[in-house]
């Protein structure tokens, strides 16, 4: 099985910033501020953030913001709820949140509100319980959470709980890793994890596993390195991890390395990239893998990012 | 016969002229109905089929005006071809993918500038700046129309680039014909035929849907038309969930009729693509709608004939799956339909206290009945531990499901009269296969089994 090659991560990672015309990185350039986030978050977690050049990054990001407040995932392109939590998660690593002008992202952010209590991911009104996550997360990250209803939102959320104890994206919408993730972590900021029930849920969460250790995102699915975040998160957060085998789970992810390179894949062998290298590495923070950083379950960042934020 | 030659030697092909083939082969054939990536050496393959095909067929039938092949062959065997395009299906060469992308993109942003700059020129104009707003009009017109061309280009390179199907979202709703929104659901459908996860494809026809609700006539003939196009797309592409969650956003938009009818018409599917958990859950979102409204509107001492009915179809919905479990062994997916099924069956139509409805004599759920079905429930679980040896990991894992399943009715069926006999159950029993064939999750097994 052999170590956690961090060296190699990072190595890959700042390659892979660097890399600008291959048709992957062409590809998904509406996305870069994610792919940003992923990438600075796992060096972070290497304890390797000093690698990078902060001011050139936060000047990009600051480029990527749209008049109406939200950010766009790249330069010139529309804003979006998603592309705004990384941007604010990338500057939070940075400790530059003092570079936005917080009321008009937040602005932004509260008149997606719907009157049920739901996001809208932007002004074209698709609704989903990730952008209820990004919304909450990203005001509570900029400390001003009570800008919107939250007991709305929160009942929103709950709404969307199915009889197997897990959440879909809208009301009635199929149980999903990722989605369980977003509506755990949603609820657990804003303190309502009373709604969950769960020993429901995780037991639908530790039926993920799989024989060769590795978790899926649903039922009858092949495991796939990034539901060791989503799967994991959710469990540490209702406090049910203790349910898998962790030891299973992290030979499954140190399986998936590319150990000449660095960087790692969805399973065994597959081609590497930055998302799921970033779920890789984190999922081994939170399972106490030596020598790394440890994130926090529900902000997705490292909790001494957090700290900072909340006990400044 | 006419031959369409995009071709190019050596990868030395001047973009803007590549986007613009593309977008001509797009404007001459409208009915293009499927599009692909296909890597060079396939042209070759796809050439010497065509041919056979069109030789054989010369001899008979009067070759259709639209089939055109591109078969440009050049220095011996080696095909050089960009496109591909017969039979409404567009082939694009990987090995061009790159500039086409770049230009496409560029094309896009430039088409963007020019349509924002010419809706500013025109405001300053309405507001007195200038006198000629006929002449900007028909100009910021023609810059909305090169928006929709080359966004068209770029997302059938590139699904997931969301600011070029917000732009089309704005251009529609700039003219909200009909007949425009309509367009837009033919186009999505195409950029799914060549990436069917794609989320802002789907997104885009909810948009559309949720914009002609309101306007339009025909809303339940779309919503039909829209389910079958996610069974279409979820034959080719298993498991996928965007598309699932498609229809099953979906439901709210169908009546009661509706709702049965899709029960009923894709059960055929359910038990051909049994390891599909999405479609199981499309069939219990489609359970709840059915029962939404039935029982709890009405108060649930009074029983209507529709309750019997859907009352019927659940029980049906239980024999069905029990058939499927005993027939493909293993199979995780039917056990946690199961789980649904019977909580549903339960919560639903019991009654506290056998005498809530003394004039009823088909609903609800009497004791007897609930001893009926735990009593099945029992036989069930005891059949699938009966194995060799020699079996493989199919058999284990459905003793495991079925042990998992009994847990999950020793939970949620205790506080109901007539559950006493889970008691015939011996705790031992379910411990055993757990521990045989899953010891990994003992945490999860052992908190599971205390009451």
């Amino acid at each position: 099985m052999g170590e956690l090659v961090a060296d190699e991560h990072v190595k890959y990672i700042l390659a892979v910033e660097k890399r600008k015309d291959d048709f992957e990185s062409v590809v998904t350039e509406h996305l870069r501020i994610n792919g940003a986030y992923w990438g600075l978050t796992t060096v972070d977690i290497l304890g390797k953030l000093e690698s990078v050049d902060q001011e050139e990054i936060v000047a990009w990001v600051m480029k990527c913001q749209h008049e109406s407040g939200g950010f766009g995932g790249n330069i010139g392109h529309d804003p979006h709820l998603l592309y705004t939590l990384s941007a604010v998660q990338i500057l939070a690593l940075f400790d530059r949140i003092s570079v936005l002008d917080i009321d008009k992202v937040s602005k932004y952010i509260v008149a997606l509100q719907n009157e049920d209590g739901s996001f809208s991911g932007d002004i074209w009104g698709e609704i989903d319980t990730r952008f209820s996550y990004v919304a909450i997360c990203c005001l509570s990250l900029l400390r001003c959470l009570d800008k919107i209803n939250v007991e709305k939102a929160v009942n929103y959320i709950v709404s969307c709980k199915n009889l197997d104890g897990g959440f879909g994206c809208t009301p009635g919408a199929e149980s999903h890793a990722g989605q369980i993730f977003c509506c755990v972590g949603a609820l657990a900021i804003t303190g309502s994890l009373h709604h969950v029930d769960k020993d429901l849920l995780g037991w639908w969460l530790c039926e993920r596993q799989v024989k060769s250790g590795g978790l899926n995102g649903r039922p009858e699915k092949l495991p796939d390195v990034c539901y060791s975040w989503w799967v994991l998160s959710s469990l540490i957060i209702i406090d049910r991890v203790h349910w898998i085998d962790k030891e299973k789970l992290v030979r499954f992810i140190l399986d998936c390395q590319d150990k000449e390179n660095g960087g790692i894949s969805d399973r065994p062998d597959d081609a590497v990239d930055v998302f799921h290298t970033y779920f890789g590495v984190a999922g081994l923070s939170l399972l106490e893998y030596p020598n790394l950083k440890a994130i926090d379950p529900a902000y997705a960042l490292p909790v001494d990012v957090v700290n900072r934020i909340f006990f400044k | 016969m006419e031959e369409e030659k995009v071709s190019d030697s050596g990868g030395e092909a001047d973009p803007s002229q590549l986007l613009y083939h593309l977008e001509s082969i797009l404007d001459s054939h409208p009915l293009i109905n499927e599009v692909g990536f296909i890597h060079p050496s396939q042209f070759l393959s796809l050439a010497e089929e065509a041919s056979t095909l069109v030789s054989a067929s010369i001899e008979t039938i009067a070759q259709p005006e639209d089939e055109r092949v591109n078969t440009k062959l050049s220095g011996g065997n080696t095909p050089d071809m960009v496109f591909w395009n017969r039979d409404h299906k567009l082939g694009i060469s990987t090995e061009y993918l790159l500039p086409l992308y770049k230009a496409a993109k560029n094309a896009f942003m430039a088409a963007v500038g020019r349509y924002n700059n010419a809706k500013m020129s025109r405001f300053h104009e309405e507001s007195g700046e200038a006198s000629v707003s006929g002449r900007s009009s028909s100009f910021k017109n023609f810059c909305a129309v090169d928006v929709m061309k080359h966004s068209r280009a770029l997302l059938l390179l590139n699904s997931d680039f969301g600011t070029a199907w917000n732009y089309r979202k704005l251009m529609v709703s700039k003219e909200p014909h009909v007949a425009n929104f309509m367009d837009e659901l033919g186009f999505s459908k195409l950029v799914l035929s060549y990436s069917p996860k794609s989320e802002c494809a789907w997104s885009h026809r909810r948009w559309v849907i949720k914009m002609i609700s309101g306007k339009c006539l025909n809303l339940q003939e779309i919503v039909e038309k829209e389910s079958d196009l996610v069974k279409l797309i979820a034959e080719k592409s298993k498991m996928n969930y965007r598309a699932w969650n498609h229809r099953c956003w979906l439901v709210s938009y169908m009546s009661s009729g509706q709702v049965i009818y899709e029960i009923i018409s894709s059960r055929d599917w359910a038990g051909l693509n049994v390891a599909d958990n999405s479609c199981f859950h499309y069939r219990s979102r489609l359970m709840l709608r059915m029962l939404e409204g039935s029982l709890t509107k009405q108060g649930p001492k009074t029983i209507s004939s529709h309750d019997a009915e859907y009352y019927k179809i659940l029980k049906e919905e239980l024999d069905w799956n029990e058939m499927l479990i005993k027939r493909y062994i293993g199979r995780e997916a039917l056990w946690l339909y199961r789980r649904f099924l019977s909580i549903y069956w339960i919560n639903q139509f019991v009654i506290d206290g056998a005498d809530a409805l003394p004039h009823s004599n088909q609903t609800p759920i009497s004791t007897s009945e609930i001893k009926t079905f735990l009593d099945n429930e029992l036989q069930l679980f005891y059949s699938c531990q009966v194995f060799s040896v020699n079996d493989f990991d199919d058999y284990r894992a459905q003793a495991t499901f079925s042990a998992t399943y009994m847990l999950w009715i020793t939970r949620h069926f205790s506080q109901y009269p007539g559950s006493e006999l889970i008691m015939e159950l011996r705790p031992r029993d379910v411990q055993e296969v757990l521990e045989k064939y899953c010891p990994e999750r003992s945490c999860l097994w052992n908190f599971l089994r205390t009451p």
